[in-house]
């Protein structure tokens, strides 16, 4: 939803003095992923901004850790700040993410974040 | 009619003509054993630093004290206090968001996990604990390739890790920033925090390098004759 008057400054207003993304602490409810649970990432139209790269999409990993509370960048760049959701580092083997990764290298692993609306359960 | 032959020009400039050139010059010169690929890593760091970093003095710290380092651990942003950054009230940028999120995750290698940071998306780096960023982190070079092929560049850096060795890499981008705690070297029995924080620089914290005494230094940075040093007979 568009703000009617855009006030510039209001996401650094929200967080002077908490930090980002302290000041969305405790606003996205309960977590639907824990540490440990093996999820896929979604490959979900990104029209206008996205911070989820390609090369992980479609690929199955591990929730290494729930790391904070935030709106995903998706609405953040466009200030939609009303829903926050949780984040989650996600391990992946290498092999998992370039099919031409050397055998030889097996347990070479990547970790990224995700917001919840990538994840679901693999 | 339309034109079928018109090509989009690129929105980024891959590479220059210069840093064709330059990187033609350097791997002749490595090629030639003027200068190592480790040699020219410290020097491009060197010139890269900018001040002492708070992020040196954290990794000393959580060396020396075991209960410091289960806290930088679990909370990077608590942790980073003791060493005199306070994420939420004083980023360089003095606005504490959104250039600077108020997250930090230290990474914690091990003798069978290394760590290394980047970022795919564009350069998110943890400015207030590790200063700006060297242009090679920015580069699409670098952000690229990293993810797919880390052991190479690595080795590019001067860096030859164990097969065995787990490389963990760690992309930066949505909120949280990350440096890496590299294991603490052998030859640094005794040292106090000062000594310590020395050999950590910044590619150490970025996980391209590993701290060796003798090799990477904050101080005194020694300037290296070249092995085999070029005659200008033509002077003569």
């Amino acid at each position: 939803m568009s703000k009617i008057q855009h006030d510039r400054t209001h996401h650094a207003k929200m967080a002077t003095g908490i930090g980002d993304p302290q000041c969305f602490r405790g606003k996205a409810g309960t977590p639907k992923f824990k540490e440990g649970d093996r999820v896929r990432i979604k490959d979900l139209p990104d029209i206008f901004y996205t911070r989820t790269m390609v090369y992980t999409r479609g690929a199955v990993g591990t929730v290494a850790k729930l790391v904070y509370e935030s709106p995903a960048a998706e609405d953040e760049a466009w200030d939609n700040t009303d829903k926050p959701e949780w984040f989650y580092s996600v391990v992946f083997k290498q092999k998992e993410l370039w099919p031409e990764y050397s055998d030889l290298y097996a347990n070479d692993t990547l970790e990224t974040e995700f917001p919840e609306r990538y994840l679901e359960s693999a | 009619m339309s034109d079928h032959d018109h090509k989009p020009a690129p929105m980024v400039d891959e590479i220059s003509d210069f840093e064709i050139l330059e990187m033609a010059v350097r791997e002749l010169a490595i090629e030639k054993g003027l200068f190592s690929a480790d040699d020219h890593r410290r020097w491009t760091e060197y010139v890269h630093t900018l001040g002492p970093l708070p992020a040196a003095r954290l990794v000393a710290k959580a060396w020396l004290d075991p209960e410091y380092k289960k806290l930088a651990v679990a909370d990077g942003v608590e942790a980073s206090k003791a060493v005199g950054v306070d994420w939420v009230t004083s980023p360089p940028t003095q606005f504490g968001t959104p250039s600077d999120y108020c997250n930090l995750r230290v990474l914690e290698d091990t003798p069978k996990v290394k760590h290394v940071v980047v970022c795919t998306l564009c350069s998110c780096y943890p400015r207030p604990i590790l200063g700006q960023s060297p242009e090679w982190y920015r580069t699409p070079n670098y952000r690229r390739r990293l993810v797919r092929w880390p052991r190479q560049v690595l080795a590019e850096f001067g860096l030859q890790l164990p097969t065995d060795m787990e490389i963990r890499v760690a992309d930066s981008n949505q909120k949280t920033r990350y440096i890496v705690m590299p294991v603490r070297p052998e030859g640094t029995e005794g040292w106090t925090e000062d000594q310590l924080a020395e050999i950590v620089t910044r590619d150490c914290l970025i996980g391209v390098a590993v701290p060796k005494p003798g090799v990477t230094a904050n101080t005194k940075r020694p300037v290296h004759p070249a092995v085999h040093p070029v005659h200008h007979d033509h002077n003569h």
